[in-house]
C-alpha cells in the first residue's frame, strides 16, 4: 500500500531536467517556437533597444556610456587587426565579427538571468508531467550554434572569393592546378609526381576540415553554454542560492569568453579565406615562380 | 547522421529563424551603432587633426611673425638711434652758433657801453670845465666887488 502511494507520488512529481535539446514551447503551424528561440528574440529586442538608445545619444562630445563603448569598439577593432594584419580586411569583416560578438554575448548572459529556466509551464508528456522552462539560453541549443558556424564558414569562403578570386579557393579544396602541374612541369621537375598528389590531397583535408571548422565552433560553444546550464542546476539542487553563486560569476565570465572566442575564430576564418597561400605550396620546387612567391611574402610581411 | 539529428532535435527551420535573428542584429548593430559611431568618432579624429595641423601652421606663422616684428624693432631702433645722434649733432652746432652769436653780441654791447662812457666822460670833464671856469669867474667877480667895497670904505 505504502509502495503504491510512493509510486503516485513519483508519477505526480513533475521531471524537471535540462535536457540537451531545446524545448518547444508553442507551434505555429509545422514550426516549432522553442524556448531558445524564444530567449533569441528577447536577445535580438535587447540588442535593438540598445542600439536605438546608443544612436539616440550619440554625441559629438561623448558622454561617460559612448565613451565606454567607443573605447571598446577602438579595442574591438584593434584585436580584430591583431588576427587580421591589415587594417582593410578589419574594417571588412568587422561589423559582422562584432554583431556575432554581441548576438552571442547577450544570449549567453540573458541565459544566466533568473527568470530563464526557473519560469515556466507543466506538460503532459507520455504521461509524465514535465516542467518545461519558458526560456533557455540560444546558445545553449545546438541549432542556434550550427547555425551561426555553418553562416560563418560559408561566408568566410565567399569572402575569400571576393578577394582571391573563386579559382583560388576552389582550387584550394579540389586542387587541379596541383595535378596539371604533373604534365605541364614534369620536364623541369621530377619530384612533381610525387608532390602533386599529395597537393591535391591536401586540399580535400581542407575541405574536410571546414566541415570540421563547423563541428568545432558549434559543439565548443554549445558544450560550454549547456554546461554551464547543467552545472548550475546541479549546484543549485545541491544547496540551492548560496552554491550557485560563485558558478553564476564563472558563468558570466565563460559566456564573455565563448563569444570572444566565437567571433576570434571566424576573424582568423576570414583572414585564412583571403589569403592566397598557393605560391608557398606549389611554387616552392619551381624555379621559376620563385620570383612571384618571394613578392607574396613581401606582401604579408609588409601587411 | 539521423540518430545525431533526432538526439539534438537539430531542425533547418530553427536554424534558419536563428540565422534571421543574427541578420536582424547585424543589421541593427551595424546600422544603428557600429557605423554612426565609427563615422562620428572618424569625423572628430578628422576635426582633432584639422585642429592639431591648424595648430602646427599658427604656431609656424606666430614665429614667422615674431622673428619679423623683432626684425623690424631692431630696424626701428637702428634707426631711431640714426635720428637721435643727427639731432644730438644738430643740436650741438645750433648751440655752438647761438653761443658764438651771444659772444659777439656780448662783444659789441661792451665796446658800445666803452664808447659811450668815454662821450659821456668827455662830456662831463668838458661841463666841469665850463663849471669850474665859471664858478673861479665868480668866485673872481665876487673878490673883484669885496675888494671895491673895501676900498670905498
Amino acid at each position: 500500500m505504502a509502495t503504491n502511494n510512493l509510486e503516485q507520488n513519483i508519477e505526480v512529481e513533475p521531471v524537471h531536467e535540462t535536457t540537451i535539446y531545446a524545448e518547444p514551447v508553442f507551434h505555429v503551424g509545422s514550426f516549432q517556437i522553442t524556448n531558445s528561440l524564444l530567449n533569441s528574440w528577447l536577445a535580438v529586442l535587447v540588442i535593438i533597444v540598445f542600439c536605438l538608445v546608443l544612436r539616440k545619444n550619440l554625441k559629438q562630445i561623448p558622454g561617460k556610456v559612448q565613451h565606454i563603448f567607443e573605447i571598446l569598439l577602438e579595442g574591438a577593432l584593434s584585436l580584430c587587426d591583431q588576427v587580421t594584419n591589415d587594417r582593410k580586411i578589419t574594417l571588412k569583416i568587422f561589423p559582422l565579427v562584432i554583431s556575432l560578438f554581441v548576438f552571442i554575448l547577450v544570449n549567453n548572459w540573458l541565459g544566466l538571468l533568473p527568470i530563464v529556466g526557473s519560469v515556466g509551464f507543466l506538460a503532459n508528456e507520455a504521461g509524465h508531467s514535465v516542467f518545461i522552462p519558458i526560456f533557455r539560453a540560444g546558445t545553449a541549443d545546438i541549432n542556434t550554434t550550427l547555425a551561426l558556424s555553418i553562416a560563418i564558414v560559408i561566408a568566410s569562403n565567399i569572402f575569400g572569393i571576393i578577394t582571391i578570386g573563386i579559382w583560388k579557393i576552389f582550387n584550394k579544396y579540389v586542387n587541379i592546378k596541383a595535378l596539371g602541374g604533373i604534365v605541364t612541369k614534369f620536364r623541369k621537375d621530377k619530384n612533381v609526381i610525387i608532390v602533386a598528389p599529395i597537393t591535391f590531397f591536401v586540399g580535400i583535408l581542407e575541405l574536410i576540415g571546414e566541415m570540421a571548422k563547423v563541428a568545432s565552433l558549434s559543439f565548443r560553444l554549445f558544450g560550454n553554454v549547456f554546461a554551464g546550464e547543467v552545472l548550475l542546476a546541479s549546484m543549485g539542487a545541491i544547496f540551492l542560492y548560496i552554491l550557485p553563486t560563485p558558478f553564476l560569476f564563472l558563468e558570466v565570465f565563460i559566456g564573455l569568453i565563448q563569444a570572444l572566442i566565437f567571433s576570434l575564430l571566424a576573424t582568423v576564418y576570414f583572414t585564412i579565406a583571403s589569403q592566397d597561400h598557393e605560391p608557398a605550396r606549389s611554387e616552392d620546387h619551381s624555379g621559376g615562380e620563385h620570383e612571384e612567391h618571394e613578392s607574396h611574402e613581401e606582401k604579408l610581411a609588409s601587411v | 547522421m539521423e540518430e545525431f539529428i533526432e538526439t539534438f532535435h537539430i531542425d533547418w527551420k530553427l536554424m534558419i529563424a536563428q540565422l534571421f535573428n543574427f541578420g536582424i542584429v547585424f543589421l541593427a548593430f551595424y546600422l544603428l551603432a557600429a557605423k554612426p559611431l565609427r563615422k562620428l568618432m572618424k569625423d572628430r579624429g578628422d576635426l582633432i587633426s584639422k585642429g592639431v595641423n591648424d595648430a602646427k601652421v599658427n604656431a609656424e606663422i606666430l614665429a614667422k611673425t615674431s622673428k619679423e616684428s623683432e626684425q623690424i624693432l631692431a630696424k626701428a631702433r637702428i634707426e631711431a638711434n640714426k635720428i637721435f645722434q643727427d639731432g644730438k649733432k644738430e643740436v650741438q652746432a645750433k648751440q655752438n652758433e647761438m653761443i658764438e652769436n651771444a659772444k659777439i653780441e656780448v662783444a659789441s654791447i661792451l665796446e658800445n657801453g666803452k664808447k659811450s662812457l668815454q662821450v659821456e666822460k668827455t662830456k662831463i670833464v668838458e661841463e666841469a670845465n665850463k663849471e669850474i671856469v665859471s664858478v673861479s669867474m665868480l668866485a673872481t667877480e665876487k673878490l673883484m666887488s669885496s675888494k671895491k667895497d673895501l676900498n670905498n670904505l
